[in-house]
């Protein structure tokens, strides 16, 4: 009788749940080599997807999204500020990722997450320079006031796939965004008109009517883990933690290549890797786009 | 090309023209109604939901009105600051806004003093003995502030730590009055806080009636205070009740 292998002898004995945290990533493959993933997905499919619109009252637009658990809730408030001269009929758009410690056991207050600004970054790359928002129409008065729209986006539960969920949320705040109306007083200053003054009112309004964005090209990203010859995509945060190489890609609405990211990792991918990662990518475009109108098309019927 | 380093430029939020709106009631009124149309002595619904955050160990969401808060808890894990040893666990909270939170952006970070306050109204009803060595992590996010905030996240924070697990002797629930005028409301919401000329806020568990936290701002007489006082106790009943069945259906539904 021989020695019986280390390994398969373990595997068989130690419960599943010890092994997987023993071996995760012996774990893994044995799952990968059945083209399945331990929550059950085969390796292309992304998480559940959902975005519920107007999730935030005191903001001017604000969008709640989930991709499995990862939740993100993006708000847009309206300021007014002063254009500067190199561009005086441009409003501006600030936007800021934020990791609270509720959403993460390894975020403690007063220590923030490496991910965060890596993160913030990345949306603000993404967002400014896929050409969504047009600056000009942000424009109150010329030279004189425009619109800040700060976007905040908060993680309120942090289960992989970071970049994705809060692109997506603050796709979908820009798309339930309504621009407050508004004129301009005495004093130079912008101020509020509400409703019932409206058309009585001495004081044109500066935007005719309530506004929305037109939004153009809107930029869908989806991340995957490059693992041997596995391509895994939408990665909850054990599979980021115990795979390492990530390749996120970013397409707008009409399959254009906005923005590629492959920061560093063990694995070095083939274009014809980065190529299947682009035609996973597209498919989940158009999940995502009609995801997006779906929400939108319920946010109208209300 | 956000915000350029160095000239980020100053913005105001625009504001209604009328400077001053009338006020919600008036010196010597009696009647007048409150702005959601609620009467006096009468809460918000509220709505309680746990395990919202999936990485956390417990989590709650609630939900008052327009008030949206979210508290997470981590542990019982092992404390990170180097502490003296001790018998007895230990109770870290924190409280932080969402920067929309507030009307006008940005104001949320005004309540540091939320975070001691939780720890206070929390630490009466957490056997602490339960966990000696190590800390367990309350943190709390306010999402949309619409008044009577840190009542709701204490009553939200009790219900993360059953949802956790960790071993208490009651729920805790938290309830506010404030004093406007002659009158006494119940559960008030941002514009009626802005008016208060007092505040009284009582947390206790309800079914031990026993008190642990009390705090009293502003100008009161005695009857109000007494009168006040039943009122938030009344109110903690029922709100306690309204957290155990959300317990409860939490505790069904995953049986199932």
């Amino acid at each position: 009788m021989g020695l019986p292998n280390a390994s398969g002898d373990l595997s068989t004995e130690v419960e599943v749940d010890a092994f997987r945290r023993l071996f995760p990533l012996r774990f893994y493959e044995k799952h990968l080599s059945e083209s399945i993933r331990p929550d059950a997905r085969p390796l292309g499919r992304a998480r559940d997807t959902t975005i519920a619109l107007g999730a935030v009252a005191s903001a001017n637009g604000s969008a709640l999204a989930k991709i499995g658990s990862t939740t993100m809730l993006a708000a847009i408030k309206m300021e007014v500020m002063t254009p500067s001269t190199e561009t005086p009929d441009e409003g501006c758009v600030a936007i800021d990722f934020h990791m609270p410690p509720i959403c993460s056991p390894i975020v403690r207050p007063g220590r923030p997450a490496e991910a965060a600004p890596v993160v913030s970054k990345q949306l603000s790359d993404t967002i400014l320079s896929s050409g969504m928002i047009s600056l000009k129409e942000l424009c109150l008065v010329s030279g004189k006031a425009a619109w800040m729209a700060y976007l905040d986006i908060y993680c309120l539960d942090a289960d992989g796939a970071l970049f994705d969920t809060a692109l997506l949320s603050a796709v979908a705040a820009f798309s339930h965004l309504e621009i407050p109306v508004v004129s301009l007083n005495d004093d130079g200053k912008i101020v509020l008109l509400s409703e019932e003054q409206e058309g009585m009112s001495e004081r044109e309004p500066v935007n005719k009517e309530k506004r929305k964005l037109t939004l153009c090209s809107i930029p869908f990203s989806l991340t995957c883990i490059l693992h041997k010859n596995y391509i895994l995509a939408d990665p909850t945060a054990e599979e980021e933690s115990i795979m390492e190489t990530l390749v996120t890609i970013v397409l707008d609405s009409s399959s254009q290549l906005v923005s590629l990211y492959k920061p560093g990792g063990p694995v070095l991918a083939y274009t014809s890797a980065i190529q299947d990662c682009i035609a996973i990518t597209r498919q989940r475009v158009k999940e995502l786009q009609k995801i997006l109108e779906e929400a939108i098309s319920v946010m109208e019927v209300d | 090309m956000a915000a350029k380093p160095g000239s980020a430029p100053t913005t105001y939020s625009p504001s209604l023209t009328q400077k001053t709106r009338p006020p919600i009631f008036k010196g010597n009124d009696l009647d007048w109604v409150r702005p959601d149309g609620r009467g006096f002595h009468q809460c918000r619904p509220a709505f309680f939901r746990t395990g919202a955050v999936n990485s956390a160990s417990g989590s709650a969401y609630a939900e008052f009105g327009n008030t949206k808060v979210i508290v997470s808890v981590f542990g019982p894990r092992e404390s990170k600051k180097a502490m003296m040893y001790s018998d007895i666990g230990r109770l870290n909270c924190n409280v932080s806004y969402t920067t929309f939170a507030t009307p006008v952006r940005g104001q949320g970070s005004d309540h540091k003093e939320f975070s001691s306050m939780l720890h206070k109204a929390l630490e009466g009803a957490i056997m602490l003995e339960t966990f000696p060595k190590t800390t367990v992590d309350v943190f709390a996010l306010v999402l949309e502030s619409g008044g009577s905030d840190l009542p709701v996240v204490i009553s939200c924070a009790s219900l993360a730590l059953a949802d956790a697990g960790i071993m208490m002797y009651d729920l805790v629930a938290a309830v506010s009055v404030s004093c406007l005028g002659k009158n006494l409301v119940i559960d008030p919401i941002l514009e009626e806080e802005s008016y208060q000329d007092g505040s009284l806020m009582l947390t206790c568990m309800p079914s031990r009636y026993e008190v642990t936290q009390l705090i009293f701002t502003g100008e009161w007489s005695t009857p109000d205070i007494n009168e006040a006082m039943q009122l938030c106790l009344d109110a903690c009943g029922k709100l306690g009740k309204v957290m155990r069945s959300c317990l409860k259906e939490a505790t069904s539904a995953s049986q199932e």
